[in-house]
């Protein structure tokens, strides 16, 4: 009885708090398909249409821009930020060096630091560099903010990875370069991989350094999304639509890293 | 020809001495093994030999070559782990054809070698399978062929048996011992199995808290133990310890008089193997004791006869019969065979005959 009161509480609060996650979601949705004189209406019996995908892409939105931008800025920090992490996660996790557990939290620390601190500072960086309001400015933040995290995380997956294949393959005749190559990379791609997703969707998502350091060539999705407020007021179905976009990709990789997260579970030491 | 040499080798953790400045010499062909309780020292000695672990201080040669700073892969060693370090993503065929690649063998050539290994180690049937398919007796096998794809100067194994279970652990250890006939190749041997030690080895290297404090050949460990740590450590049952004195041409202790040659000494500890001794009738033999409790091995019967604190263990034939609580005799079985121990030192200070049943 008691056992059974537990189960359907523990069952209601799921229903509750996934509700709230994925409510306002699913409503964003909807709007998306709206057209404008039924966005503030609260009905699901109106005429669905597209327009509004194919009216963000056109002036004065431009959401095409921003697309390419954020892609390109998330792309290209995945692609810096995973082999450099993956090379220094490796060394924290294996080398057994002097001052390497205080180097190591020195890196963490990092994430420590409220982004408003430093967002100024960058800011009269890239002022003096010339580069605001660029690509390569946000990509150079991008890196600062994720590559600390990303080590981290790929540090516990080649932690979990058994040393004794390394050292097997060692003897074999590898050097360390190719033991990586060989043992390490392939045992710990599905770390690297989810590792690789999570930072896409952190620089993705990015707000802060985007809306700060660019103006009008290199702005991302998160902050074109402000564009929609207007004098004429707030463009609900426009952003919905925009804000689908946004969203859809970082849904797309979340069931990828659900896939692989089981993976770098399961997958580790033979025994 | 002298294949590895240890001269001073020491291995600190810390403020922890894993091994204290130990030499060791072995020859070309040999199959040395490290015999010792676990945390000795053992993997800790055969790892720096590979390279895996730097040395404190100290000298490593192979070949008669400094290879202190040498990376393992430049010291053509090849190393069985105790829990195989099989590359879990690859195939047992790629397990096993790994180091051909290192090596820059071309495709035919290595495809052909590894097929003659696999079936030498009756593992043809498997190539296709990933480790984590496989069961441990396979694995064990799957990192010996993958050891023995290429003839390297040394090999290497740390306990590669004592994941198998009892009866397929004395299968490999004759398939081990045959192979080494075969190839010749210096071996390296870790075990805490005094058994697999006793078997496979040329010279065993019995170790004891990071020192090594006998190296001989089996026979001579068995039958000449230098000290009391060696006396108890080999052997099943182990050889009976009776501390005491000798006066006058007599070892004595409670219930205990056997005649040695040797001269007065006070503190010492009479050695003497199970099967080396006998019940016998006559009730002025040298020992006196009840027995205590009859054990059938199959091939022998142990019995255990105990004299108030004095505990003494004899191997009789399988078909010796006695119940608990008889009063037994005991004498030597044989001449030679009684050792004596100096307490406060553990060393054996002489190994003296008697004349069995003298009485
Ligand atoms: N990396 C290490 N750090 C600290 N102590 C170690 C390390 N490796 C081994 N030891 C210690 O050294 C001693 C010998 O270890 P080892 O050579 O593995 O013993 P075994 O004879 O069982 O193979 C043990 O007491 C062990 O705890
Ligand atoms: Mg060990």
């Amino acid at each position: 009885m008691k056992k059974k009161l537990i189960w359907a509480a523990e069952h209601a609060l799921l229903v509750v708090v996934s509700f709230m996650i994925i409510f306002p979601i699913f409503w964003m949705f909807l709007t998306s398909l709206k057209r404008p004189i039924d966005a503030y209406s609260i009905t699901f019996n109106f005429q669905p249409t597209f327009e509004n995908f194919i009216t963000v892409f056109r002036d004065p939105w431009n959401l095409g821009s921003m697309v390419l931008n954020s892609a390109l800025v998330a792309g290209i920090t995945v692609m810096i930020a995973v082999p450099c992490s993956s090379l220094a996660a490796y060394s924290f996790s294996r080398f057994r060096v002097k001052g390497r557990k205080i180097l190591f939290f020195l890196v963490l620390s990092t994430q420590f630091i409220p982004a408003v601190v430093i967002v100024l500072p960058f800011f009269l960086m890239f002022r003096s560099l010339g580069l605001l309001d660029t690509r390569i400015a946000l990509i150079i933040v991008n890196l600062a903010i994720v590559t600390p995290f990303v080590i981290w995380m790929i540090k516990g997956f080649i932690d979990a990875l058994p040393v004794d294949s390394e050292e097997a393959a060692m003897i074999d005749g590898a050097s360390r370069l190719r033991v990586i190559r060989d043992i390490v990379l392939p045992m710990a791609t599905p770390g690297i991989l989810t590792s690789s997703i999570f930072c896409f969707i952190l620089t993705w998502n990015e707000f802060l350094f985007s809306l700060i350091l660019t103006r009008r060539n290199a702005v991302t999705l998160p902050v074109g999304l402000v564009n929609f407020r207007t004098e004429r007021g707030d463009l609900w179905e426009l952003m919905s639509a925009a804000g689908v976009l946004i969203t859809v990709p970082i849904f797309l990789m979340a069931i990828l890293i659900q896939k692989h997260f089981t993976r770098g579970m399961t997958a580790g030491a033979i025994k | 020809m002298t294949e590895v040499q240890l001269v001073d080798v020491e291995k600190r953790y810390g403020s922890f001495v894993a091994l204290q400045k130990q030499s060791l010499t072995i020859q070309q062909g040999e199959f040395l093994v490290l015999l010792g309780p676990s945390g000795c020292g053992k993997t800790t000695t055969m790892r720096m030999i590979a390279g895996l672990e730097e040395v404190t201080s100290g000298k490593i040669l192979i070949a008669n070559e400094l290879v202190n700073d040498k990376p393992p892969k430049d010291r053509d060693i090849a190393m069985v782990f105790q829990n195989y370090g099989l590359y879990p993503h690859m195939s047992v065929a790629q397990n096993i054809e790994y180091p051909l690649k290192l090596r820059g063998m071309d495709k035919a050539t290595r495809n052909k070698r590894v097929l003659e290994i696999a079936i030498k180690v009756e593992l043809e049937s498997l190539l296709k399978r990933r480790p984590s398919q496989l069961s441990g007796g396979q694995r064990q096998r799957v990192a010996l062929a993958r050891a023995i794809v290429r003839t390297p100067k040394i090999f290497l194994m740390d306990e590669p048996l004592s994941n198998l279970d009892a009866k397929l652990r004395v299968t490999m250890r004759a398939e081990l011992k045959h192979l080494h006939h075969e190839l010749g190749v210096t071996t390296v041997y870790v075990t805490h199995d005094q058994m697999e030690a006793m078997t496979l080895a040329s010279r065993i290297a019995v170790m004891r808290e990071g020192r090594i404090v006998q190296l001989d050949t089996p026979k001579n460990i068995y039958s000449k133990p230098d000290n009391l740590f060696v006396a108890g450590f080999i052997g099943s049952p182990s050889m009976n310890l009776i501390e005491g004195d000798v006066r006058s041409g007599f070892f004595r202790a409670t219930a205990v008089k056997i005649p040695v040659q040797f001269q007065d000494a006070t503190s010492v500890v009479l050695g003497v193997r199970p099967e080396d001794l006998k019940i016998v009738s006559k009730n002025s033999a040298p020992i006196t004791a009840s027995v205590y409790a009859i054990e059938l091995t199959g091939e022998s019967t142990l019995v255990t006869m105990k004299h108030e604190a004095t505990s003494i263990c004899v191997r009789e034939s399988a078909d010796y019969e006695a119940r608990i609580n008889d009063v037994c005799h005991i004498a030597a079985r044989t001449t030679g065979k009684l050792h004596l121990f100096d307490k406060s030192t553990g060393q054996r200070i002489s190994t003296c005959s008697v004349k069995p049943t003298k009485c």
